[in-house]
């Protein structure tokens, strides 16, 4: 809550009321001339807008053409992560499908030709409009195969067939590999054998505890936040 | 910085442009009447009413179709826009022309497409003739209303055409010079509320009728301290001719002070204000219509009907404006200063001058005009019952007492100069009583800016 109201009744003057709405005037005209006369300042973090004398008071964001970015943790649209040589992490092992409470994920399982143990999603489908972004998929799945860290908002459109994201579409983002990666521990022979080795260079241990590398949004970072809180905490403030 | 001088310029410009437009109003109503004057007159004879036939020909084009109809239109633009800067907003900009929201207007069009183009429903048990007669009703007395708002002061004629037939004759941008004056102010403006009375009883809807009748009873209580409150400026000024009275505004009193209806008539002019603002039917006075929560009387009209009531709304925004700046602000005096029309008229050419007049007096009305949106967006809503106690309670003992007043004080100085000492007294009180805080000022918000939290 922005104002702290006590809540005493009116003095003499204010029952007047005329003096009181002449002041409210001209609150409001300071306003309106800071805002008529001084440039919006375009900065998305409104908060640290420059403020006072000479400063326009205007929170706008012109949405499409500027976009706040979306809160720590925000549950944006989903991407099925790719390893290092840009195919899916995804087994097809329809743990998140089961998971699924609006039931929305569609896959289709198959294998790669030549590697009798690697299964595929030959079709992977997310229908975002039954989706209630529960995020229980990413919780679900045991390979770090699909997140919801893109940060984006599912786009407006004009029919549902556009709502329904197959697995190209869903294919997309930064790439993962970890050590313990079955398909680099056993080098899988649908990895030719450079991948394989640049794969496995870059890949990084399991995580033991949360760290950045489950970071749900682009430049967000949950030791950074623990931080901020420590020190708010130690300074005593809200 | 760079919108700071480019907003100071385009205010300079406004007021320039402004003049230079009442400028060629000038010319039209001289060249109008003039031409009457050649194609209907005996040659070689002036014909006082054949000039004054056609400069009011050309006032009613100019000032009623011009100055009134665009200024209407641009307050639905500058509603949204004015009301967004007082909210630290951006306001309508999503129309754009090559990328350029041009400040919201092309806002205008799409209104007026979208009235014109609207799905027309008529309830069926509508009192069919009432029904489309209600918005015209509305509309007709609030446009013609502007004909006696003296925009700028007379000239000759003869000082626009050099040696011109019409030299003698004066020309003002005024529609009617009428003798009844603000009697007809009062007497047309009261005909509006048949306009809502009637919507509200012809569509046959008992919402619609209790807005009619909320309509009906808020307009006619507020006729009463609307017309008292101009009684103290007419004893004042000694006429119901506006341009009578802007042109006795002129004089001075307390030294360089001018007679300014501001000044003599302080406490007339917030009774006055107040009233025309509960006229207009707008916030915080817009229980007849109260378009969130309660409904009004225009609930069973669509597209361009409804926009004939909205739009006679936004008209009696730009009348009042006017009116108030000819009885209150002085009119098309440029200066507060007594004297300095006159030395203005003395040095610059007489249509040089009267431009600037109109200029002024332009400018005034539209400072007027955003000062009624900001009232609009300042105040919530009153409750039925405190419209009417401030109506019958407040501004009609007051408005009485500022007549018994300023009569008090003419008759015992009937040069103004008490009277004015005594509006300069009220003045004083109102500016103590707004800049004392009570208890308390109101607290700051509590958010610290600049992070940190
Ligand atoms: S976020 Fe929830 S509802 Fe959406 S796909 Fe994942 S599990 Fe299903
Ligand atoms: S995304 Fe994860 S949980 Fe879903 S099928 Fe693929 S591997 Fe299994």
């Amino acid at each position: 809550m922005p104002y702290q109201l006590d809540n005493r009744p009116a003095d003499l003057r204010e029952q007047m009321y005329f003096p009181e709405i002449i002041r409210g005037i001209g609150a409001v005209t300071a306003h309106f001339l800071r805002n008529l006369f001084f440039t919006r300042d375009a900065n998305p973090d409104i908060l640290d807008r420059p403020r006072g004398l000479g400063k326009s008071d205007n929170v706008t964001i012109f949405y499409p053409e500027e976009k706040a970015p979306y809160p720590p943790g925000y549950r944006g649209l989903h991407r099925l992560v790719p390893r290092g040589d840009g195919l899916p992490r995804c087994v097809a092992c329809y743990m998140c499908a089961t998971a699924c409470p609006a039931q929305c994920i569609y896959i289709e399982a198959g294998e790669y030709p030549g590697d009798p143990v690697e299964k595929y999603p030959v079709k992977f489908v997310i229908d975002e409009l039954r989706c209630v972004v529960c995020g229980f998929c990413v919780e679900a799945c045991p390979k770090d195969a699909i997140r919801m860290d893109t940060g984006e908002h599912a786009p407006p459109s004009y029919e549902r067939d556009v709502q329904q994201l197959h697995e190209q579409a869903l294919l997309r983002g930064p790439s993962v590999d970890y050590a313990g990666d079955p398909w680099l521990k056993r080098a899988a022979p649908s990895i030719p054998a450079d991948k394989l080795a640049a794969m496995k260079a870059a890949a990084t241990p399991y995580p033991a505890d949360a760290t950045d590398e489950y970071a749900q949004t682009p430049g967000f970072s949950v030791k950074a936040l623990a931080a901020e809180a420590r020190a708010r905490s130690e300074r005593g403030g809200r | 910085m760079k919108r700071f001088f480019g907003m100071s310029l385009a205010l300079v410009i406004l007021v320039g442009a402004l003049m230079a437009l009442s400028g060629l109003f000038y010319l039209a109503a001289a060249g109008l009447g003039w031409g009457f004057n050649v194609w209907f007159g005996e040659p070689g004879r002036v014909d006082p009413a054949l000039v004054h036939y056609g400069a009011s020909l050309a006032n009613v084009l100019t000032l009623m179709m011009v100055v009134l109809m665009i200024s209407g239109s641009l307050l639905t633009v500058a509603e949204r826009k004015w009301s967004a800067l007082l909210q630290n907003r951006v306001g309508a900009n999503r129309i754009k022309v090559f990328g350029n929201p041009l400040g919201g207007i092309p806002y205008l069009a799409a209104d007026a497409l979208k009235m014109l183009t609207k799905e027309k429903m008529e309830p069926q048990a509508a009192t069919r003739m009432l029904y489309e007669l209600a918005p015209v009703m509305a509309f007709a007395p609030v446009f013609c209303l502007f004909a006696i708002v003296p925009v700028g002061p007379a000239i000759d004629l003869g000082s626009i055409f050099s040696g011109a037939a019409g030299a003698g004759q004066t020309i003002a941008l005024q529609v009617a010079k009428m003798d009844a004056g603000l009697l007809f102010l009062f007497a047309i403006s009261s005909l509006s509320v048949y306009g809502t009375s009637l919507a509200g009883w012809a569509s046959n809807n008992k919402l619609a009728l209790l807005g009619g009748v909320r309509a009906s009873s808020q307009m006619i209580s507020y006729e009463v301290s609307l017309g008292l409150s101009l009684v103290g400026a007419m004893m004042a000024y000694k006429s119901l001719q506006l341009d009578e009275i802007v042109v006795a505004q002129g004089q001075g009193v307390l030294g360089i002070a001018p007679a300014w209806g501001l000044l003599l008539q302080p406490v007339g002019f917030l009774i006055f204000f107040t009233s025309g603002f509960a006229e207009t039917k707008r916030a915080p006075f817009d229980l007849p219509e109260g378009e969130s929560e309660i409904v009004g009387y225009f609930l069973e009209y669509s597209g361009m009907k409804f926009g004939m009531f909205f739009l006679a709304e936004f008209l009696e925004i730009a009348i009042f404006a006017g009116v108030i700046t000819a009885v209150f602000l002085g009119g098309w005096h440029p200066l507060p200063i007594a004297g300095a029309t006159e030395w203005l008229r003395a040095h610059l050419h007489p249509l040089a001058f009267a431009s600037v007049g109109g200029g002024i007096f332009l400018a005034k009305m539209i400072v007027l005009m955003w000062l009624q949106l900001t009232i609009r967006w300042l105040l919530p809503r009153f409750r039925y019952d405190q419209i009417q106690q401030l109506c019958w309670k407040i501004l009609l003992p007051a408005a009485l007492v500022n007549v018994f007043v300023t009569g008090a004080a003419i008759l015992i100085d009937p040069s103004l100069q008490l009277l004015a000492g005594l509006g300069l007294l009220t003045m004083v009180v109102v500016a103590v009583l707004v800049g004392a805080t009570g208890k308390g000022a109101a607290p700051a918000a509590a958010h610290a800016h600049g992070g940190g939290h």
